[in-house]
């Protein structure tokens, strides 16, 4: 192990700093006994906000329930079409021709313009296009603005693994006599699992997140967690919100540290049975 | 893995399944939160009504959104008095039925027939407010009278200003003794001018900004919209209340129900409510606004009285003026800010 000297390990803690300190303040000001309209000093200790969120109060859960709703369908499709895309982009461009053509130079440019548009008009377009469709529910609105936009990265995600691929593993399958579907199920997907998960969860964080674009495309209701949050610039956000946002990070640590927990475990198995 | 993997998926598939909304409801699109949830729920238990916020951020995408799909969807629309008028000259709006509304007698006159509902046919009026100046006697060595003592070259880095552009470069324009509203360009050249060594005196930017500065004491002075401004008279009482000398700004945050509303009865209900004298008097001041309810007047604490910040002199309040929109001129305004904020 290669010794850190001091300067880059003081660079590392004020970076770790900047990157926590906001989500510390959160945190803490979820606790924050203060209920004045506009509770900026942090005036002592209450698990107050705690108790009113798991009572409904505000309304956010249902606004949470819509969002991890839209989410979880948006990653579902864009992880379908963006892994099948960027496997077949590959495919026939390793495959037959040994470098990619114009045409797929044009689609692999063209599918990743979602994220390049400036989101106000990518909205509003989404927004024009549904109403003339007549699509008026707003959960299918929701699905298809942020499926469109979640597709890029697991796209991108899911190619960048594939091309650096060594391509006999594919020849050798279809050597073997395994026909295309099942060297796609069986070989081609397995190892493009750690890209997949992961342009999933970045697709998970971009759906969760987005406020430009689901704000024209919801029609009437409660509207997504961050559409609602967004919406108390004027009177100030409460302390609530707070305490659920602690709540998600929460969670998200919780659900990293039992990953990691499992991988060690599992790591820990594996050497056992090594070393028998 | 696989057992973690199928508890997962058993999870997003209960979230993928969930039921949808009720009938029976009214659909008012405007910030969370602008309307006190304990008056919502009561409106609720009274009624059987179910409301349903739908949220927006700002003024102008929520003008883009329903300009572009027509209002469909929402009964009734709480927004500021410029966007009001934008929406009923695009004919987005259906007038009221005042034969459903009793209460409607119980509203001031005062902010009745303003210039974006001359007849008083589609709005109804649900706060006011102004930009006043607020500031600590003991660390400003001399007396604010109006919005020209901000320039004042004692108040370097001390001024904690609200972040609405129309608004700063309105006030400037009425130190000149201009309109709020000009468009003539060279009179905007006059502002610019006159704006920019402001720039040296202003400590922080920002509505909610300008609010923490003043509560925290980092600034001495606050050029504040009125919740704010009440808020911190509320907390620091030997702090002074500036009337400006060259006259009040002016705005209200009104109701409107779209000419597309499914709901139109239970808006109506909506609004009957909103305008009883208890709840007005309760709403205006949970919102920390000018109340624009005369009956509600009675309700009204004696903390809502004694507050400077709610109480202009009436006679300022009638030659008040409105930031009005002035249509493809605001984009000159824009550009004298954006100068003023990069200098």
């Amino acid at each position: 192990m290669k010794k850190h000297s001091f300067g880059s390990k003081l660079f590392l803690g004020l970076v770790l700093l900047v990157l926590y300190l906001p989500i510390v303040v959160v945190v803490v000001y979820s606790f924050n006994d203060n209920s004045t309209r506009i509770p900026l000093a942090f005036t002592g200790w209450t698990t107050r906000w705690y108790g009113e969120l798991l009572d409904g109060k505000g309304g956010y859960g249902p606004a949470l329930l819509l969002s991890l709703r839209v989410a979880l369908w948006s990653v579902l499709l864009s992880v379908i079409v963006g892994s099948l895309g960027a496997v077949g982009m590959t495919r026939s461009a390793l495959g037959f021709r040994g470098k990619p053509g114009r045409f797929e130079r044009f689609m692999e440019a063209f599918s990743i313009l979602p994220i390049m548009i400036p989101e106000i008009v990518l909205g509003l377009a989404f927004m024009v296009i549904f109403n003339a469709l007549g699509v008026r529910d707003n959960v299918a609105r929701l699905v298809l603005a942020h499926t469109t936009f979640c597709i890029p990265y697991v796209f991108l995600s899911v190619k960048s693994r594939l091309v650096g691929m060594d391509q006999s593993l594919f020849d050798a399958a279809r050597d073997l006599g395994a026909a295309p579907p099942r060297v796609l199920w069986d070989i081609t997907l397995p190892l493009c699992r750690p890209a997949i998960v992961s342009g999933a969860f970045l697709a998970l964080a971009m759906s969760m997140d987005d406020f430009v674009i689901s704000f024209f495309v919801y029609g009437a209701g409660e509207g997504t967690l961050p559409l609602k949050i967004y919406s108390s610039v004027k009177v100030g956000v409460s302390p609530r919100v707070n305490a659920l946002c602690s709540l998600m990070i929460a969670a998200v640590f919780l659900a990293v540290a039992v990953q990691r927990y499992g991988q060690a475990v599992r790591k820990a198995r594996e050497k056992k049975a090594a070393a028998n | 893995m696989k057992k973690g993997l199928s508890l997962l998926l058993a999870l997003a598939l209960a979230v993928l399944a969930l039921p949808a909304l009720a009938e029976g409801t009214v659909n008012v699109l405007s910030w969370e939160g602008y309307v006190d949830e304990d008056t919502i729920q009561a409106f609720e238990n009274e009624t059987g009504i179910d409301v349903v916020w739908s949220p927006m951020d700002s003024i102008d995408d929520m003008l883009l959104k329903v300009t572009q799909s027509g209002g469909e969807g929402y009964d009734l629309i709480l927004t500021s008095d410029y966007s009001l008028d934008i929406l009923r000259q695009a004919g987005l709006l259906q007038e009221l039925d005042k034969s459903l509304l009793p209460n409607y007698e119980n509203l001031n006159p005062l902010y009745l027939n303003q210039y974006f509902d001359p007849d008083n046919q589609y709005v109804i009026p649900y706060v006011a407010g102004c930009p006043l100046i607020v500031y600590d006697p003991e660390r400003v060595s001399f007396e604010i009278t109006g919005y020209e003592d901000l320039w004042n070259e004692s108040l370097t880095d001390s001024v904690a200003c609200l972040e609405q552009y129309r608004v700063l470069i309105g006030v400037t324009l009425k130190t000149l003794g201009y309109s709020m509203n000009e468009t003539d360009p060279d009179i905007l050249a006059q502002a610019k001018e006159k704006l920019m060594p402001l720039y040296k005196n202003i400590r922080t930017f920002g509505d909610m900004e300008a609010y923490a500065a003043m509560q925290s004491g980092e600034a001495s002075v606050g050029f504040l919209f009125t919740p704010f401004a009440s808020l911190i008279m509320q907390e620091f009482p030997q702090y002074k209340l500036v009337y400006p000398k060259e006259g009040l700004g002016f705005g209200i945050d009104g109701f409107v129900l779209t000419a597309a509303s499914q709901n139109a009865e239970n808006a109506h209900a909506f609004l009957n409510y909103l305008m009883d004298a208890k709840v007005a008097a309760h709403d205006a001041e949970y919102q920390a606004y000018m109340c624009v309810n005369k009956a509600a007047e009675a309700e009204l604490s004696d903390d809502y009285w004694t507050n400077p910040a709610y109480n202009p002199p009436e006679e300022m309040l009638k030659s008040a003026e409105y930031v009005m929109n002035i249509g493809d001129a605001e984009s000159a305004y824009a550009d004298i800010y954006a100068a003023f904020k990069l200098q």
